[in-house]
């Protein structure tokens, strides 16, 4: 037994230097985000020497040259209403391939499954083009609309759905409800666990999107958090550390936020995605 | 079911399949078209030329050829040297959490989880600065340490600017593989390692002979998911090095939006997408192949035919068979699927 504590002391102290490790860029970023500039590019300590606001001060003021407010407000809708569009679109074809008699069934199905081994890239610059060709590039629809053509999530609730007892559903059918009740009242509240996977997985998703989001915008008011960071890594005069860490505090903390409320369900969600 | 309401029923796809076609299928199709034309992205459609952009492409010493070979060496080498750590470290995180007390599990699962959730953005940023060449804080360390004199060039030298890509998406997506790793090693029957404890068996053995059979379907997706990801370098290498020392770290992504926007040539661009994506399909099934046919030769376990015969008589009734590994891969399997 005493031969068993030292073994897992062992390894939790293991866990814990990585552990430190991990965390190690995050709180450096956190850290380098206070200090002034001059020190950012002189410390070798983690903890600012003399603390300062001065970096998100600067980031967010009027004469800036970064949106970081605009950018705010444009991640906020693009992730909110393409996420719930994505739950909207693959509740429902997941309910009717799961659980209706429709034409065509095996067909969709079988797409589902061809256009999961198809790498993104094969679609990427066309679809660009054609929204390019339609006027629509800097807008939100590009933006939004096509994460609702992935099909992982209509794979994931069929899934769920299917391995799910049909008892209920038949008695709500025998006291006369029809199909729409049967799947916002009986259907819906049942399969809310995996929904909120795959919430969180495409909001994730959608707010960390950079690709897409690169070459479908073009005016500065228009990007989202994650491409505005990014123009400002890449900006040649962003030569200033303090100020970039504060920009990419701004950039993630929502993401983490999202990301530690939902863990339990992200981690439901990634076993649901592995299995096949 | 009447005819009336299986139409009925249909509409609830027709948002799906709409989404699906607009934003998937013709754009699939329409880049097809795109990579049999001269397609510029300024003018548009120039005409038909048929296979020219991919015989340019594959062509030695053409512009286009260059663009693509360097970027696909490029892509390539940094698959051969993600790929491996990816999959190992993430196992043997997997590994140590297994064999944490139960309380403190959660908590580091969600520390080594945390920086998934990060963009690409951030994660460059980080490490841009991290290892910056004047004034990146790694350097401010060594040199303070006086381990170095002078700073070192992380991000504009090879092979540290690998390094560097390699350090970052390692921190940024092992986090992943970790979970999945994780979930499979929950799901090992706990009766297995208790059997081979009475045989007296060594960790080693318990982990080559019991643990590694259990989670070889995951391990499979794990390498095959950590190949495509790889294969879609983009940001890191963008951000974090520019594509550079000399291209050195260039990927295949930058390369068709190089094609694409700099040279103002979609078509060709498109046709450079096309042969990337064949490629990944091609890799993953050779993947998806190998691990089949290795499933076959592997003597240590049982056929696919024996395997049937156990879940046959695992099915027709309570017999010992249970305790054969093969029979409680059969009953996940049929959980799942």
């Amino acid at each position: 037994m005493r031969q068993k504590r030292i073994k897992s002391g062992i390894l939790v102290a293991v866990a814990s230097v990585l552990a430190v490790l991990f965390l190690f860029p995050l709180v450096w970023m956190v850290f380098t985000s206070f200090k002034t500039l001059s020190e950012s590019l002189a410390s070798a300590s983690l903890f600012p020497r003399q603390w300062t606001l001065e970096n998100y001060a600067s980031i967010f003021s009027a004469s800036a040259d970064s949106n970081m407010v605009q950018w705010t407000i444009n991640t906020a809708i693009v992730t909110l209403i393409g996420t719930v569009l994505v739950i909207f679109v693959d509740v429902l074809a997941a309910y009717a391939l799961a659980r209706l008699d429709i034409p065509g069934k095996k067909v969709i199905l079988g797409i589902v499954v061809v256009a999961l081994t198809v790498p993104g890239i094969v679609t990427l610059f066309p679809a660009f083009y054609l929204f390019k060709s339609a006027d629509l590039l800097d807008t939100y629809a590009p933006l939004i609309l096509p994460y609702s053509a992935g099909t992982l999530g209509v794979f994931l609730i069929y899934n769920f759905l299917r391995s799910f007892p049909k008892e209920l559903e038949e008695a709500a059918y025998l006291d006369g409800a029809s199909q729409w009740q049967v799947l916002t009242k009986v259907i819906f509240p049942s399969i809310k666990p995996v929904v909120t996977t795959l919430g969180v997985v495409t909001f994730l998703a959608i707010y960390n999107d950079f690709l897409w989001p690169s070459l479908v915008t073009n005016s500065d008011e228009m990007k989202t958090l994650t491409l505005g960071v990014a123009t400002l890594v890449q900006g040649s005069n962003f030569v200033n550390p303090a100020a970039m860490m504060a920009s990419t505090v701004v950039a993630t903390v929502p993401a983490l936020i999202i990301f530690l409320w939902a863990n339990k369900y992200f981690v439901k969600g990634v076993t649901n995605s592995g299995i096949k | 079911m009447t005819n009336k309401s299986k139409w009925l029923g249909f509409i609830f796809v027709v948002p799906f399949l709409v989404s699906f076609l607009v934003f998937w299928l013709i754009p699939l199709l329409y880049g097809i078209w795109i990579s049999l034309h001269d397609f510029r992205l300024s003018v548009g459609n120039n005409g038909f030329i048929g296979l020219k952009n991919y015989v340019d492409i594959l062509t030695p010493d053409t512009i286009y050829n260059r663009t693509f070979m360097t970027s696909l060496k490029n892509t390539l080498m940094f698959i051969v040297l993600s790929v491996p750590p990816l999959i190992l470290i993430s196992l043997g995180l997997a590994l140590l959490i297994e064999h944490l007390p139960k309380k403190l599990k959660t908590f580091f699962r969600t520390v080594f989880f945390l920086s998934y959730s990060i963009s690409v953005t951030a994660v460059s940023a980080i490490y841009l600065w991290l290892f910056g060449a004047n004034g990146g804080y790694i350097n401010n360390i060594l040199m303070k340490a006086g381990l170095i004199s002078s700073p070192i060039n992380w991000t504009g030298d090879q092979p540290y600017a690998w390094l560097v890509i390699v350090i970052a998406t390692i921190w940024w997506t092992i986090g992943f593989n970790m979970l999945l790793f994780v979930n499979a090693l929950d799901e090992v029957d706990g009766t297995l390692y208790e059997a081979a404890d009475l045989d007296g068996a060594s960790a080693w053995n318990k982990f080559r002979f019991i643990t590694l059979p259990e989670i070889r379907n995951i391990s499979i997706f794990v390498m095959i998911t950590t190949v495509i990801a790889s294969f879609n370098l983009y940001g890191q290498s963008l951000l974090i090095t520019r594509g550079g020392p000399e291209q050195s770290t260039s990927s295949l992504i930058m390369g068709i939006n190089t094609t694409v926007f700099g040279n103002n040539q979609l078509g060709v661009g498109s046709a450079m997408a096309l042969l990337m994506g064949v490629i990944m399909m091609l890799i993953t099934g050779i993947q998806y192949w190998i691990s089949y046919k290795s499933d076959k030769d592997d003597l240590a376990k049982p056929s696919r035919k024996e395997r049937k015969r156990l879940k046959r008589a695992v099915n027709a009734g309570p017999t010992n068979v249970n305790q054969h590994p093969a029979a409680t891969i059969d009953k996940k399997e049929r959980k799942i699927t």
